[in-house]
């Protein structure tokens, strides 16, 4: 594969590229869906191709085929450069990017139990057993949809600087979601599993375990009742922490966004957060479903500090981002196949746990609300910020009191770090997937539970 | 590169996947064929800076075998390729369990012809001219207001060709075009920032606005500043198309759709003949709709799209079907099996909205707003994907959103929430506009409810 594709950088050269890289892929997916124990397909394919990257007058020029044979990426490669020099004709400010140290490696996975050498039957057995543990539940259970893939082949990428890597790919996901209902009242949750280590990660995320969870949310919330709207004091659990840490503070921080005008723009060195915060973007944590060795740039990945003690003290960056601030390349620039342009992305997004019990954190809070679980989050570059629950609780007295559905909070991240006075000794990584740009990246949020002074509540109706 | 292939050349490929499949043993199968390309140049931070350029084409073939369904997929137009493709499929679905319910792949019908679906001067436009279309939208935005810095914005041309075969002599073909850009924008001034504004426009025919889109896009953003809070309370709301489509997308369009109502996942379940939204609503689906982003002659299995009138004047009729789910119902399919577009090979249909179009009503979007005494405008929503589908419940941020008072916009609103449950407010429609535009899967003009729950900071 390197000679082939060493020719198709020699041609980006003769075709007129300042910089060329080109990113190879063979993957094969496997992937089931399961409704109320009727699997609707079982799905497996094959695919390849490759997408080619080209500066050429300070401009991008981008062109994905698929194929892996030379003759096609060359005319891909010419193609890329005619992109790229229609896209520069009024260029002001030309892309630079950011120099690193060529690289050649290659990476192999090797995992416990390798989805790829597991049967379509014992795959589907661990859907029906997902989906019987939550049926047998509770009676006003009606429904259960369960999405399971796994995705495993090899990337191939080189550049015009000297770069060569080879790496393997693994991924393995699920998806359970249930309904309740009982007389008018409609439920839905759902949790996630996700990982790069292999198909052990159903080892520790047993059916027992995840589909006893999901269960017992549905019916807690049939008795549930909506929150009152307005400004509460409210602690945290580390899964709502992560999506907040992800949606309202984590995108403001991928460098793209940050020059696109998002509210951190002037804040590198600047307080933005209670003593009590630190967050990290890691892509370095064995088998969490945000983790890689390089990103798509060849770039080694890294671990992150973008919050020390309430001062924002990095960004993600890509080598174009990091040329433009003069800090190094953090390893965030990922694409979700070869059809997609590497574009800024986070890995694995936390908040470093402190050292308050859950109890001390309850204490003291006449009135406010507990959020456990969250539902989807959504934050604007003004730092406007939205995380709609799917599990809460009242807290009266500093004791937890009746479950709370349909509850959403929502805030300025500016000021709502602020408001963190006190962070949980506990932790937990959790397995999501992100959309930007039109691309689906796999990554985890986390944290330990944390108190916020207060927070405004979206009641129901 | 691949040969350039054409709706025959797709319908033989996929002929003879099928006959193999038969050959091999198969039940029933089916194929699934697109190719396409798709071209792109894209503004970020004030200026023109990249090109892209996206090819694609493929193969997916289902196949039943003793009722149970077996899938594969691939990207490789070679004979080799194709024969593992089939014998996945038949390996997948002697893996698979059999489903007792499933009704068997549909059989041909007579198909529609759709109108202003193909444009060739798409096909051919020129990344140089991509790129002039590109440069007159930013320019456009620049020009109105130096507060204004556009974030990023897109110029995209779409040329697609999808066929589908089955053993059931459903054997068809079809091609189109769609070309769309968007501005997305904010304004700063002093210590504030705007939050993201956009203007889009889109069309199956090289019939597209982009200075107006970039001017528009500034406009929205400049009259966004001085945000100010507002007072929790009860408000009349207009809605834009945008607005619109996030709040009904993870709600109303999840909980018509058949396969939510059989499954228990829906509130409409039970509802059909009685009145579920305001009379003044009409909404129906449609697949044949004149240059609609969805329209098409087929939908992925290969059934004749249709419209297919859902709630009227009020009231509930009908909810979206597939083969499956029509199955089930003793029904016939509405047309709504989706595949998807440039890479509509890799995955099997799933039961989605066409055309989800709202009947204009009489009313210019400023009548709409004229008769509002104390009332919102409400341009986008953060965290519709977070509402529940099967209650119809969401709480959500209004960003940006306008206050209206007297009749007119008076300020842009800071960080506003709207709850609520998606049935109250349908029912609470009060008039709806006169202009269509889509908005994905949505066309619909602008609509007034009454009575919305707004929380203010």
């Amino acid at each position: 594969m390197k000679d082939e594709l060493l020719k198709v950088i020699n041609s980006g050269r003769s075709f007129g590229a300042d910089y060329i890289d080109i990113r190879g892929e063979r993957l094969s997916e496997a992937s089931f869906t399961l409704k109320d124990g009727r699997v609707e397909a079982a799905k497996e394919g094959l695919q390849e191709g490759a997408s080619v990257r080209v500066l050429v007058n300070g401009a991008w020029g981008f062109a994905s085929v698929g194929s892996l044979e030379t003759k096609v990426l060359i005319d891909a490669t010419r193609k890329a450069c005619s992109m790229a020099k229609a896209a520069s004709l009024k260029i002001k400010e030309p892309v630079k990017l950011y120099e690193t140290k060529s690289v050649e490696d290659r990476i192999e996975k090797r995992p416990l139990k390798n989805p790829s050498e597991i049967s379509i039957e014992e795959k589907l057995n661990l859907l029906f057993n997902f989906n019987k543990v939550i049926f047998d539940y509770d009676a006003r259970v009606k429904s259960c949809t369960i999405d399971y893939l796994d995705l495993s082949g090899k990337s191939y990428f080189m550049n015009s600087d000297g770069t060569y890597i080879e790496q393997d790919k693994l991924y393995v996901w699920s998806r359970i979601l249930a309904t309740a209902k009982e007389g008018n009242i409609l439920t839905y949750g759902r949790e996630e599993i996700g990982s790069t280590a292999g198909f052990e990660v159903f080892d520790e995320q047993t059916p027992e375990k995840i589909g006893t969870l999901i269960a017992k949310r549905i019916i807690n919330q049939l008795k549930a009742k909506t929150p009152k709207g307005g400004t509460f004091p409210a602690v945290i659990g580390p899964n709502v922490v992560g999506v907040f840490v992800h949606e309202a503070f984590g995108h403001l921080a991928e460098a793209d966004l940050t020059l696109s005008g998002s509210v951190l723009i002037d804040k590198l060195g600047k307080k933005i957060a209670s003593d009590q915060v630190n967050i990290f973007d890691d892509g370095t944590i064995p088998g969490a479903f945000g983790s890689f060795k390089y990103d798509d740039e060849g770039v080694p990945t890294k671990k992150t500090m973008l919050i020390k003690q309430g001062v924002v003290v990095g960004l993600m960056h890509n080598r174009e981002t990091a040329a433009k601030f003069n800090m190094e390349p953090t390893g965030n620039a990922r694409a979700q196949n070869f059809r997609y342009e590497p574009i800024i992305r986070m890995r694995n997004t936390y908040m470093a746990p402190g050292d308050h019990t859950f109890e001390e954190l309850l204490e003291g809070i006449k009135f406010g609300y507990y959020l456990k679980s969250f539902r989807g989050g959504q934050a604007n570059l003004d730092g406007t910020f939205q995380v709609g629950i799917q599990e809460a609780y009242e807290i009266i007295d500093g004791e937890l009191g009746a479950s709370v559905r349909n509850a959403s909070i929502s805030g300025n991240t500016l000021e709502a770090l602020f408001k963190v006075d006190a962070v949980g000794k506990d932790f937990e990584l959790w397995p999501g997937r992100c959309g930007k740009g039109g691309q689906t990246a796999f990554i985890c949020d986390g944290g330990p539970h944390v108190r916020v002074k207060e927070v405004l509540i979206g009641g129901g109706a | 590169m691949v040969e350039e292939l054409n709706q025959e050349s797709l319908l033989e490929i996929g002929k003879k996947a099928v006959d193999l499949a038969l050959k091999l043993g198969a039940d029933e199968a089916e194929a699934y064929l697109s190719y396409g390309f798709e071209n792109t140049v894209k503004i970020e931070r004030n200026q023109i800076i990249r090109g892209l350029h996206k090819i694609d084409q493929g193969i997916g073939v289902r196949i039943a075998h003793n009722k149970a369904l077996g899938f594969s997929y691939t990207n490789i137009f070679d004979e080799q390729a194709i024969q593992k493709t089939v014998e996945t499929a038949l390996k997948s679905a002697k893996s698979s369990k059999p489903d007792e319910n499933w009704p068997g792949f549909p059989s041909a019908k007579r198909f529609g012809n759709p109108k202003k679906v193909f444009d060739s001067r798409i096909v051919d436009l020129s990344v140089e001219e991509l790129s002039s279309q590109a440069s007159l939208m930013l320019d456009a935005a620049l020009g109105y207001d130096k507060r204004v810095f556009v974030t990023d914005g897109e110029m995209d041309a779409l040329f697609l060709i999808h066929a589908i075969v089955n053993s059931n002599d459903i054997e068809v073909a079809g091609k189109g075009t769609a070309i769309s850009c968007y501005a997305a924008t904010l304004a700063r001034e002093n210590s504030e920032v705007t939050p993201i504004c956009f203007d889009y426009d889109v069309s199956r025919s090289y019939e597209i606005n982009p200075e107006k889109v970039g001017l528009n896009a500034s406009k929205m953003a400049v009259s966004a500043l001085k945000a100010k809070k507002i007072e929790t309370g009860n408000y009349s709301a207009v809605f834009t198309e945008v607005s619109l489509y996030l709040l009904l997308y993870y709600t109303l369009m999840a909980a018509i759709k058949a396969d939510a109502v059989q499954r228990e996942q829906s509130a409409l379940k039970g509802k059909i003949g009685q009145k579920v939204a305001s009379e003044v609503l009409t909404i129906y689906d449609d697949g044949l709709f004149e240059g609609g982003l969805f329209t098409s002659r087929f939908d992925g299995e290969g059934v004749p799209t249709q419209k297919t009138v859902l709630i009227e004047n009020g009231m509930l009729r009908n909810y979206l079907y597939d083969c499956y789910t029509a199955s089930k119902d003793k029904v016939e399919s509405t047309g709504n099996a989706q595949r998807g577009l440039l890479t509509a090979y890799l995955s099997t249909p799933k039961l989605e909205a066409t055309n989800f179009v709202i009947e204009k009503g009489t009313k210019s979007n400023e009548e709409l707003l004229n008769e509002i005494e104390n009332g919102v405008l409400i341009g986008y929503l953060q965290g519709a994907h977070s509402s529940n589908p099967a209650s119809g419940e969401f709480s959500v941020v209004a960003t940006p959103a306008w206050k209206i008072e007297n009749g007119e916009i008076a300020y842009s609103i800071k960080g506003a929430m709207l709850a609520g449950n998606i049935y109250d407010l349908l029912l609470n429609v009060s008039a709806v506009g006169r202009e269509y535009r889509q908005m994905d899967h949505l066309v619909s003009p602008w609509v007034r409810t009454e009575n919305l729950k707004v929380v203010g900071q």
